[in-house]
């Protein structure tokens, strides 16, 4: 009962005046019930019920798919790029006016020397001296460091051009000339449905909704059905009305209007095209009478304009309606009665009774306190829900969406936060499709791509509640993380291409048909400005198992036409099949595709050879799975029979065992893309790929602009070198294979691999490091002093001169009676104080190691008695790992002595780790250094052999730091080594390398080896 | 699309050096004029710390999956956010602790496994944190009572928010305390109607008994009364004070409240205003002119309403002169509606309000003035081939009625309604 008011509103307050409040949290109305109403006659207590105008609950909607599916393969398309190009670079915009005005740049100075020029070579008929040659200057500017044009132009062609416009040089060279085209021709080129607004060609493509049992449903274009339109202007708007059997489409642009109409069986028609004077901001189509479009303008001006009987002006308003907005954007849209229309800007929606004259009006909505605005709150779109309730209006603001009861104006029936990021400038409602089902409204905004999905109930006999909080639903640039991985350039254009802003919205319902009640969907399409169109379709959260009946069904806005199914029959063989390999094939598929994506999809990738065997089995694999989806597509649209690669598929998938993935899908939260949506998805992108190769208009990069050097260099060295070049050519070789092997192991290059094929490097010497001790003298003191600061060489001074003797004994003195008193004071204290004294000595007698070097020994042979058992063992592997491991490749010229444990155990007084700091980094030269040291770098050796010995399994990559990262680690660490030290690094060396344990050495001899390294995890 | 990012712009840029619209808004808002939703949230602060930084993310994580309806990562989200509660540097802000009241109750609504217990914790540790929102929540908290058939915890929780006071109380806090206590007594007449549906039943007529429904009346009735004096929609309100009122015969009240609730005009034109009083002056046996008075005003604000079809047959029976003229705009502006387009009853209602109207001299001119402006439109939205069909296959008898009228309505067209029909008569 469509005319019913609600017997009873839920209640509110009507609050006058200008909106007042400011936003303050984001939450929007969450966890808000937002009043509620009894229901329930005047009976016992527990016959009252309560119903809230905000229910927690609406019907659930899950997405079939992670991520929207394009609809039509990527059209050629003029993208803008994402970021705006630097004001401040200057040359930059000289560029692009000598490129795209260089008729005005260069055109007059190129008429004065035109003789001049001379692009043929060897023309020899000089007629003046200072004729300038083009190949002389070509190679001018090849050789200079001069910008060249990025659209370079053969001279012959503009030879060609020169005879042929004997008057003028052809400043637009043919390259540039033909991207200007380009550009033109892609404008009107890029099309899509209708709902395209930006671009000025129109088409209509009749879409069906495919669905059948066991596979999500999906969406075709039939490819014949097109039918195209090269309008004049961009398209602004189109409004479309299914009126009876006929549907009817404005279309708007700046300044000329027209209307199509097309039916079931009949291509779309243009009824009339009228001419605005002022821009026009709406057009409208009437839902009442065929024919009738309502046109606003800038002006403030509103037409009635019936088709073949011109325009009638119905209201006229200079300025915005409440308060002064300072906009002249006009919305127009009609209203339950066919001479009532709605008139909005952006302060709020007048309804308009255009029988009477002067026209009544009435306000519907506006900004201001009743409607709970916030201050700063503008009017963003009026559509009227003719669909849905005969009498609502949806109206929103950049916050929130009103529905609105054109019975009882000014007090809105509902409220939505709809929390988008920017403000919703496309909206699709639809009604439920049984009365118990909501209405649903889709907002749509034009930047952030965004959909929101909101739903309601009642209107009719109940007062209106919305059901559940708003759902965000998927937007095309969300969707690549949902795909393979892309090449970073690649990712680039797909990037920008899929965040494009939105240009449209609409969506096509599928009404569950009678017995099978569970085929419900919605398809949302959304246009991007690119002339992109993504779909996503949704179900129904209690989705139980299809029936087998097969359903295809276009119930569409746009196309109202019912589609005979192409394809009955294919799919009626596959369904049941596919049921039961479904979730295999899309597991497999994309753990597959993730990997190889990009040897397979890059055409520049030449290392083939590297493939392994197993690899490229794989990527047949791979392949052949291509090649029989897109027979499946090609299928669904023109329904061939291809049997034979069913088979074949059904063959290939087979081999895979299907239990795991099985789990993974029901047990993984995160939902992957179905197969036949990632194949959809990859020509996708592959297309687009070509395509931006191929049409640039003005390609964003420039080429690599290179330089011949050949006559700027002096090639006599080069012949000089000539003999050298065959080793040379030898040693790159080399080094080339050894990239391949690793590339075919999938390890780091690494220095070591290298060094063996270019052979030994020159080695620069370390100096000596300077004893200090040794030079005792006052002034070389003073000199060492002074690297220690201004104050130490002050100090320095002072003490030298005798100018603080008086101090330091005063110091003394109150040291001692210090001292005394603490002494005094309590035992324990001095105890403490006198550790904290020792441990001061020890600072500052480094260089005396007798004690501390004790400590620290015992300390690792602590750390050594750990292993137990396993120490003869880890004596062996040390052995063997030492050389490697102390002098990597290079710095093998002066082997040391291994010591092994034997040393450790016999100079415990020589173990000098803290006077050795990071300086000596144990490079290259160990036959440099002082004999002190030497025994310390053996048993840094002893320690790190291992771990190097780990690494020579395990790869490259260790090797690679090892001169540098030698630094023994800190005293104060050592004392602290523990256990779970060992245990982390052992557990990360195995987890390395897993080739260890198959070495046959316990884990446990390398433990103590192990603590010592973790220092050097940390790289 | 690029005419509203003109457009807001514009609006930034005027505003910013303008204010001449919302003087009365606070300075703070000023600073940026383009309000889109979630500025404050997404625009990084000049200076903040790891702690701020982090929270603030997580907050973006929530309302990410609470958009996308995943109500578990929000959870899992929203275990960590509540620490932004405990924020020392500045103290957490009245936003946030909204904030976290609003997202946490929406989780719990979609929580699978969500009990009264874990509601009431939520919305009593919120309700006292914060003095602004303690209403608001409290309110909440007795709606959430309510829909869940706790009447009457809910009604101990809203007489305990009734006796709250705190300082000074703005617009917004007036009027939530004046909510508190209408939905109080709502619950006061529900229970109210329990006692005197028991006490009917029992049918021995206790005075004490009666006294004590006497009072939950007048408790009621205080409030009810006080809450109609404020301009806004208070179906519910109005109806059980009414009811009441006709319960305990003070008609007198009854029409005066009904009576303002209708033709105040500080109130919103509510519809429902004008059905009430009409109903409830048809309960009352008043005169059919009083009654076709109400209807009047009603048909001027709603020419679509039902009662409408009441209106036009009062209106056809009616003995004055002008009245048939009146019904037969009526019924005519009822199927300018599409929800009346295919009704029987008003077809009907035409047809006899026609034939009445053709017993007198003058009808056609009478008719014809009243189609005038409607010859353009009438035809297309009625008698189209189209429509011929549609109603010969659903509704053969609509289509009975409608055709002989054609010819009345539009003597100068020839209709294509009529011809299908001829044809198909055949």
């Amino acid at each position: 009962m469509d005319y019913q008011f609600p017997e009873q509103l839920y209640p509110s307050f009507y609050n006058c005046g200008p909106p007042d409040l400011v936003l303050k949290h984001c939450a929007g109305n969450w966890g808000c019930y937002d009043g509620v109403r009894p229901q329930g006659g005047s009976g016992p207590l527990s016959s009252w019920t309560f119903t809230s105008r905000h229910q927690v609950r609406g019907e659930t909607w899950r997405h079939t798919e992670p991520a929207p599916v394009p609809l039509l393969p990527p059209k050629n398309s003029v993208l803008w790029p994402s970021t705006p190009p630097d004001p401040q670079d200057f040359p930059e915009h000289m560029q692009n006016f000598f490129m795209d005005h260089c008729q005005d740049a260069f055109g007059s100075m190129s008429e004065i020397l035109n003789e001049d020029l001379i692009f043929k070579q060897g023309t020899k008929k000089m007629s003046r001296i200072d004729s300038v040659y083009m190949r002389k200057m070509e190679s001018l500017i090849k050789k200079g460091k001069l910008k060249k044009r990025p659209l370079s132009f053969p001279s012959k062609v503009l030879n060609a051009y020169g005879s042929m416009l004997s008057d003028v040089l052809p400043a637009v060279p043919p390259a540039l000339l033909g991207s200007l085209l380009a550009a033109a021709t892609l404008r009107a080129a890029a099309s899509s449905t209708p709902g395209n607004q930006g671009l000025d060609c129109l088409n209509f493509q009749r879409v069906e909704l495919q669905q059948h049992g066991g596979t999500p449903p999906c969406l075709n274009t039939i490819s014949s059905d097109l039918s195209s339109f090269q309008l004049k202007a961009p398209v602004r708007q189109i409004s479309t009305v299914s009126l009876i059997n006929n549907c009817c489409v404005a279309v708007r642009s700046d300044h000329l209007c027209g209307v199509w109409r097309f039916s079931e069986g009949d291509k779309p028609q243009l009824m009339e095209v009228v001419n605005t004077q002022e821009v026009a901001t709406c057009i409208s189509v009437s839902p009442h009478v065929l024919g009738e479009v309502l046109v606003a303008s800038e002006s403030g001006a509103v037409d009635l304009w019936t088709v073949g009987r011109g325009m009638q002006r119905v209201r006229e308003e200079g300025e915005n309606l409440y308060f002064n907005a300072k906009s002249s954007w006009r919305w127009c849209e009609f209203s339950a009665h066919p001479r009532v229309m709605v008139y909005a800007d952006r302060t709020g929606v007048e309804l308009t009774d255009i029988r009477v004259s002067p026209v009544s009006n009435h306000t519907l909505f506006r900004i201001s306190n009743t409607a709970e605005c916030r201050s700063g709150e503008r009017l963003i779109l009026s559509r009227y829900l003719a669909d849905i309730h005969p009498f609502h209006h949806l109206i929103t603001t950049q916050h929130s969406a009103y529905i609105m009861d054109e019975r009882f104006p000014c007090v809105h029936m509902l409220k939505w936060d709809h929390m988008m990021q920017s403000p919703p400038m496309f909206c699709h409602a639809f009604p439920g499709s049984a009365s118990s089902r909501t209405a649903k409204v889709l907002l749509g905004s034009h930047r952030s791509q965004e959909i929101t999905l909101l739903q309601y109930s009642g209107g009719k006999a109940e007062a209106c509640s919305s059901r559940g909080p708003p759902q965000a639903l998927l937007r095309p640039r969300d969707s690549l993380r949902h795909l393979p991985v892309q090449l970073p350039h690649r990712l680039e254009l797909a990037t920008s291409r899929l965040s494009s802003p939105a240009a449209g919205l609409t969506c096509i319902q599928k009404r569950g048909g009678g017995e099978a009640a569970g085929e419900e969907c919605i398809c949302v399409l959304q246009l991007t400005e690119a002339g992109d169109i993504f779909y996503q379709i949704l179900e129904p959260e209690q989705s139980h198992t299809p029936p087998p009946a097969l359903e295809n069904n276009t119930i569409s806005e746009i196309n109202p036409a019912q589609q005979p199914p192409p394809s009955l029959r294919r799919i009626s063989e596959a369904s049941s099949d596919e049921d039961i390999i479904g979730p295999t094939q899309t597991q497999s598929f994309v753990a597959e595709t993730q990997e190889e994506e990009r040897p397979e999809l890059d055409t520049y990738a030449s290392s083939n050879e590297s493939w392994s065997p197993r690899k490229s089995r794989r990527m047949k694999n791979l392949q052949l799975q291509v090649i029989v989806n897109d027979y499946d597509n090609d299928e669904t649209v023109s329904g061939l029979d291809t049997g034979l690669n069913e088979e074949s598929a059904r063959e290939e998938k087979a081999d895979i065992p299907e239990e795991p993935s099985r789990v993974e899908e029901t047990t993984s939260g995160s939902r992957k893309l179905s197969d036949g949506v990632l194949v959809t998805w990859k020509q996708w992108l592959q297309k687009l790929m070509q395509k931006s190769h191929k049409n640039k208009p003005r390609p964003q990069r420039r080429q690599p602009f290179k330089i011949t050097t050949k006559e700027l260099i002096d090639l006599s060295s080069d012949d000089e070198a000539r003999g050298e070049d065959s080793a040379e050519k030898e040693r790159v070789e080399n080094v080339r294979r050894d990239l391949r092997a690793c590339m075919a192991n999938r390890s780091l290059l690494v220095h070591s691999a290298v060094s063996a094929s270019l052979g030994a490097q020159e080695v620069v010497e370390v100096p000596d490091a300077v004893k200090t001790d040794r030079w005792g003298d006052p002034t070389s003191e003073r000199f060492t002093i002074s690297w220690q600061g201004e104050g130490a060489w002050q100090a320095w001074w002072a003490e030298n001169l005798g100018l603080n003797r008086e101090k330091k004994v005063e110091a003394l003195r109150r040291k001692r009676r210090r001292e005394k008193e603490v002494r005094r004071a309590s035992s324990q204290r001095s105890v403490l104080s006198s550790s904290f004294c020792s441990s001061l000595s020890y600072q500052s007698d480094l260089s005396d190691f007798s004690d501390l070097s004790g400590w620290s020994s015992s300390a690792s042979l602590g750390a050594w008695s750990d292993s137990g058992g396993g120490l003869s063992q880890a004596e062996g592997s040390v052995g063997r790992g030492i050389p490697r491991a102390a002098t990597p490749s290079s710095s093998q010229t002066d082997p040391t002595p291994q010591p092994g444990n034997q040393t450790l155990a016999s100079q415990p007084g020589n173990q000098t780790l803290a006077s050795q700091p990071g300086n000596q980094t144990l490079t290259s030269q160990p036959g440099n250094q002082t004999p002190r040291a030497k025994p310390q770098e053996d048993y840094l050796s002893a320690l790190f052999a291992p771990q190097d010995d780990a690494s020579q399994h395990g790869g490259y990559f260790l090797e690679e730091e090892s001169p540098v990262l030698h630094a023994p680690p800190p005293v104060a660490s050592c004392s602290s080594q523990s256990a779970s030290l060992r245990s982390v690094r052992t557990g990360f060396s195995q987890s390395l390398t897993p080739s260890q344990s198959s070495q046959g050495r316990p884990g446990l001899s390398q433990a103590p080896l192990a603590k010592k390294k973790k220092p050097r995890m940390g790289f | 699309m690029d005419e509203l990012d003109r457009e807001l712009l514009a609006v930034k840029d005027l505003e910013d050096d303008n204010d001449s619209f919302d003087d009365n808004s606070s300075k703070a808002s000023t600073k940026s004029k383009l309000p889109l939703v979630n500025l404050d949230m997404h625009a990084e602060p000049p200076r903040e710390t790891g702690f701020h930084r982090s929270t603030r993310v997580c907050l973006e994580h929530i309302r990410d999956a609470l958009l996308h309806h995943r109500w578990q990562e929000a959870a899992e989200y929203m275990a960590c956010y509540p620490q932004m509660l405990e924020d020392t540097t500045n103290g957490p802000s009245q936003s946030c602790k909204e904030l976290t009241w609003r997202i946490s109750t929406e989780i719990l609504h979609h929580h699978p496994k969500s009990t009264l217990e874990d509601y009431n914790n939520i919305y009593e540790r919120m309700k006292h944190s914060g003095v602004r929102h303690y209403l608001m929540i409290c309110l909440e908290h007795s709606f959430h009572l309510l829909l869940h058939g706790h009447i009457e915890e809910a009604k101990r929780q809203l007489s305990v928010s009734e006796s709250w006071r705190h300082g000074k109380e703005s617009a917004a806090q007036f009027q939530r305390t004046k909510l508190i206590q209408a939905y109080r007594s709502l619950l006061d007449y529900i229970i109210w109607c329990d006692k005197k549906c028991t006490h009917s039943s029992t049918e021995n007529s206790d005075s004490a008994e009666n006294q004590d429904i006497r009072n939950y009346f007048r408790t009621a009735s205080v409030n009810l009364k006080d809450i109609l004096k404020n301009p806004g929609v208070w179906d519910p309100f109005i109806l059980c004070y009414v009811e009441m009122l006709e319960f305990y015969e003070d008609h007198e009240e009854a029409l005066k409240v009904l009576n303002d609730y209708a033709y105040d005009n500080s109130f919103p034109p509510n519809p429902n205003a004008h059905v009430y009083l009409y109903q409830y002056l048809k309960r009352c046996d008043t005169a059919e002119k009083k009654l076709m008075k109400v209807l009047k005003v009603l048909h001027v604000l709603v020419p679509s309403h039902e009662l409408m079809l009441e209106y036009s047959s009062s209106l056809l029976q009616s003995e004055k002169s002008g009245d048939l003229q009146k019904a037969l705009g009526v019924v005519l502006e009822m199927l300018d509606f599409a929800c009346w387009r295919g009704n029987l009853v008003v077809w009907k209602r035409l047809e006899a309000i026609i034939q009445k109207l053709q017993l007198e001299k003058d009808w056609k001119d009478v008719v014809f003035t009243k189609m005038a402006d409607r010859q353009g439109w009438w035809p297309a939205l009625h008698f189209t081939n189209f429509h011929a069909s549609k109603d010969s296959e659903e509704n053969p008898e609509l289509m009975q009625v409608k055709a002989p009228l054609t010819k009345t309505l539009c003597p100068s067209l020839t209709l294509k309604y009529t011809d299908w029909q001829a044809i198909n008569g055949k």
